[in-house]
């Protein structure tokens, strides 16, 4: 039996009366990949939003380990070692992708002041460390992108913006990693490359575990070891992507959306 | 194929114009000799049409200088030695104070100059930096005014440096009865907030006897290092106003106060805080912790404003309600968009600007706020990076990118 | 207290809250189709009521009666207004759309900055304050301790009436359920074909006749304007509308009231009458520190 990392309990968020996520037990084992899909307006960036602190559940509870994290503020679900991507890219545009990546790995600086103001060689090595971190994370995933690693990323094609949104997710190296919809705007050969960068990254980490939220059911079967489908903020199968995409509740909510 | 790319190698991003140190060096100086020929002629000169004949020219040679590729060699030189830089600018800095030294006019000019700039220093790192809109600017450094005239009334035996950090303390301190509701709020609320305090500071000072009422308080001079700065300076020494000592305690202000603001511009705290400024949310999910740095950066500017205003209020001996008005904190936040928001530098020649042109002027003294209105209206339409747009990020000189 | 000046007090009180309440509704609307904040709302205000003197100045050249005055007053200051509204949303609101929320503050407060300075510099010897005819009949009753003035009664039923027509506007119209609809989704109001900037514009023009309306009657009821009264009265406006919650013309109502209580609270209490700004404006800080969405709005979070 493998160890679960991370669980909900009845799960559920409301704004005013509309319960966006209603009950939901989800559980995710260490080192898994976990596809979370469902149609439109189904809940799952809120499922995202209510793990990582930025909407309050308004019942239900969330369990790190067996912790109880439920309401913890964002900045302390990322000390937990959960990171995500939004699906609608987040970055500093106007920075650069090393200030990016500097960004997600918060807690592994020094944010003293005698170290930040006064004591500016011991800053420079941390620098010197973070530049050579960023450049061995962004060269696994594009040998390319490492080169721009001065660059603004307002400079950059979206594959590459994409690519670092997920480097600045990864460079924390976090226990628990959500990619909300990565797809979005890419096209199906970026999208799997950069889904072969990532299955490459777990070989390396076994234990990182993932949940993706995609609409792309072919990159869902390919890569997820299991599914969790929502409906109306309720989950309504579970299981393989085989198994659950026969289920006929599942293409009936499909059905009924397209 | 894509395999085959070098890969940058650490620290060399950026392409690097490496150049012998002593051009560099004689580069940064050429420049700093070029400024202080340029604002020793907008103080020294009085008439409007030469002022006019230098009003134009300052373009054209920034023009020229630019075609010649001579402005990107000196901007990679002061990148490339950043200290060199600063020390050589407040050496100049020095130099002009000294040729003006007997001009009482330029001098309070030039003072004045400097403390508004140390205050657009802080509300660079207020809205430059963090994000957090203040538009009560100068009711801090009006707080910094009168706690240097109070301190100065019932607390004679303290020493006058120590009033000066005292002053900059009460108004980052009073500022932070702002700090819950600005937090609470965003964006415009929190600008309606400072809006309010700056008027709420005047009419408190205004029905308030305790200190001065809308008649004011009057300030004595400052006394440091067993100098008094009413006195105007001997011939002995070379002779010299009075206004050269506060011209000289505004310098060394304005430099100190900048050389923070770098340190923390490229350092992690800047990185977070212009994190904070992009995207809160998204840097909150990275554990950045918004309000924190927001309520530094806040106290912070307020504490420039603060030991500002107290050395503006011993220069002038004397201050009034009347001097903090909501249109002085627009002129504030005039002098950051005009330099261009976020970039520290740039505060200098917009404070000139805007402090020194309306007074060389007096056809525009009378319209000075309209043109400033006009001026930052087209330059928010038209350029909104303002004249000397803030770069790249940069943690260290020249190769770090 | 004898009931009479409670009275008097409650009167006074109406007067100014029903003219903060105009200014008001025009954040809140300006607010509602794109969520930015009009600074220079209140020196909109006070060219309302400079132009609406001005107008009277020529008119009273051609000895035309009160009434009319008043009539030709009222059209022109509120037209002229809402067609700077308009302008000043085309050329310098929505070209700024896309950049940062301060950017668009900042120029709409040096827009007001503008204005200010323009009158105080060109209108004759715009730096005085300037008598400001009495158009209304100056009939009143005395009640006891209450002086009932007619034209505060005039004053009370004319901006409640404003209020009223713009609220109807807004609900019942064509152009009121474009407003509506680009207020609750601008994308969504695009696709389903409406002309979201003439939507937007018409809301500008709206919300700035009403500020000119404000202006003139609070003109009318001192008889006396400056070119410096708007900033209080913008600042005040929009701490209302705030209070009452953004976007919610109730809310601007009761947040109008609610000040200009404030403010009666504090005259009475305080003998320095300064201030009763004062207190009015700690309250306002405390209860948007408590309510940073205001007292009827609810915004929910924001979307990620």
């Amino acid at each position: 039996m493998r160890q679960t990392v991370l669980q909900t309990k009845k799960l559920t968020v409301s704004f005013g009366g509309l319960k966006a996520l209603n009950g939901l037990d989800v559980q995710l084992y260490e080192g898994e990949f976990l596809g979370l899909i469902g149609p439109n307006g189904s809940g799952k960036t809120t499922f995202f939003n209510a793990l990582t602190g930025i909407y309050r559940p308004a019942a239900g509870s969330v369990l790190l380990h067996g912790n109880d994290i439920t309401g913890a503020p964002p900045n302390k679900v990322y000390a937990y070692g959960i990171t995500r991507t939004f699906q609608r890219l987040r970055l500093a545009t106007s920075l650069s992708v090393l200030d990016n990546l500097i960004i997600g790995n918060q807690r592994n600086l020094n944010l003293g002041l005698w170290h930040n103001i006064f004591n500016r060689k011991s800053f420079k090595r941390q620098l010197q460390e973070q530049i050579q971190i960023s450049e061995e994370l962004l060269s696994r995933f594009s040998r390319d992108l490492a080169v721009h690693l001065f660059k603004p990323v307002s400079s950059l094609s979206m594959i590459d913006r994409r690519r670092v949104e997920v480097c600045r997710a990864l460079i924390s190296e976090p226990n628990i990693l959500l990619l909300d919809e990565p797809s979005a705007g890419m096209t199906p050969d970026e999208t799997r490359a950069l889904m072969d960068e990532l299955q490459d990254w777990r070989v390396k980490y076994p234990s990182l575990s993932i949940i993706l939220i995609e609409h792309e059911m072919e990159l869902i079967n390919k890569v997820s070891d299991r599914c969790v489908v929502l409906n109306y903020g309720e989950k309504i199968a579970e299981g393989r992507y085989s198994e659950v995409s026969m289920e006929p509740g599942v293409r009936a909510a499909y059905l009924g959306e397209d | 194929m894509a395999t085959n790319r070098v890969v940058g190698r650490p620290f060399c991003g950026t392409r690097v114009i490496t150049m012998p140190d002593f051009k560099t060096k004689l580069a940064i100086l050429l420049g700093v000799a070029l400024s202080v020929v340029v604002l020793y002629g907008f103080l020294y000169l009085e008439r409007e049409w030469e002022i006019g004949a230098l009003l134009v020219m300052v373009p054209l040679g920034v023009y020229f200088l630019r075609r010649t590729n001579a402005l990107t060699y000196y901007q990679h030189a002061a990148r490339e030695m950043p200290r060199f830089t600063w020390i050589s600018f407040v050496l100049g800095a020095v130099v002009l104070i000294m040729l003006l030294r007997h001009d009482d006019f330029a001098l309070l000019m030039l003072t004045t100059v400097l403390l508004y700039a140390t205050v657009s220093l802080g509300l660079t790192i207020q809205f430059g930096f963090v994000g957090v809109v203040n538009f009560s600017a100068v009711a801090f450094f009006g707080i910094g005014a009168y706690s240097m005239a109070a301190l100065n009334q019932h607390f004679v035996f303290l020493p006058d440096l120590l009033i000066i950090f005292f002053s900059g303390a009460i108004s980052a301190l009073l500022g932070a009865l702002l700090i819950l509701p600005i937090l609470r709020t965003r964006g415009h609320y929190a600008a309606l907030i400072t809006i309010a305090f700056g008027i709420l500071f005047r009419t408190f000072l205004e029905v308030n006897d305790v200190l001065g009422g809308p008649q004011g308080l009057k300030v004595p001079a400052l006394e440091m290092f067993g100098w008094n700065f009413g006195n105007s300076f001997p011939s002995e020494m070379g002779g010299g106003s009075f206004y050269v000592a506060y011209a000289i305690v505004a310098l060394v202000l304005v430099a100190i106060v900048y050389l923070i603001t770098r340190l923390i511009e490229s350092s992690w705290l800047g990185l977070n805080m212009d994190s904070v400024r992009l995207d809160e949310v998204a840097s909150a999910a990275f554990g950045i912790n918004g309000p924190r740095w927001k309520i530094a950066a806040f106290m912070l500017g307020n504490c420039f404003a603060g030991l500002a205003g107290a050395v503006y209020a011993a220069m002038y001996g004397f201050i009034a309600p009347a001097n903090f008005n909501l249109s002085d904190s627009l002129l504030l936040v005039s002098i950051v968009l005009l330099g261009g928001i976020g970039n520290a530098v740039a505060v200098i020649p917009a404070a000139f600007l805007i402090v020194v042109l309306p007074e060389k002027f007096q056809v525009i003294q009378e319209y000075r706020l309209l043109l400033f209105g006009i001026v930052v209206i087209l330059i928010l339409r038209f350029r909104p990076s303002g004249l000397m747009p803030r770069g790249l990020r940069q943690y260290f000189a020249g190769r770090f990118g | 207290m004898d009931l009479g000046f409670f009275a008097q007090y409650l009167i006074n009180g109406l007067v100014q809250g029903i003219t903060y309440a105009l200014v008001a509704v025009g954040f809140t609307l300006f607010f509602g189709v794109l969520d930015v904040i009009k600074f220079s709302h209140g020196d909109v205000l006070m060219l309302g009521a400079f132009t609406a003197l001005a107008v009277f100045l020529g008119l009273d050249q051609l000895a035309s009666p009160a009434w009319l005055s008043l009539i030709i007053m009222l059209c022109i200051g509120i037209l002229a207004m809402g067609l700077l509204g308009a302008l000043l949303c085309k050329f310098l609101v929505l070209p700024l759309k896309e950049s940062p929320p301060l950017n668009t503050l900042l120029i709409t407060l040096m827009f007001g900055s503008v204005i200010r300075e323009a009158v105080r510099l060109f209108f004759p010897n715009g730096s005085n304050p300037k008598p400001f005819p009495a158009l209304l009949p100056e009939a009143s009753i005395n009640w006891g301790n209450l002086n009932l003035r007619l034209d505060s009664v005039i004053l009370i039923i004319t901006g409640a009436l404003a209020i009223v027509v713009t609220h109807l506007l807004i609900q019942k119209t064509r152009i009121g359920l474009a407003i509506r609809a680009v207020a609750q989704d601008e994308e969504t109001a695009r696709l389903m074909g409406i002309d979201f900037k003439k939507t937007v514009l018409v809301t500008f023009a709206l919300g700035s006749g009403l500020a000119a309306l404000s202006g003139i009657s609070t003109g009318l009821y001192y008889q006396e304007i400056n070119f410096s009264m708007g900033l209080m009265l913008g600042v005040i406006g929009f701490s209302a509308a705030v209070v009452g919650g953004l976007g919610s013309i109730y809310g601007a109502i009761v947040g109008g009231l609610l000040f200009a209580f404030l403010q009666t609270l504090g005259a009475i209490w305080f003998s320095v009458p300064a201030y009763k700004d004062v207190f009015a404006f700690a309250v306002i800080i405390i209860l948007m520190a408590w309510r940073p969405t205001g007292l009827l709005a609810d915004r929910s979070a924001e979307r990620v």
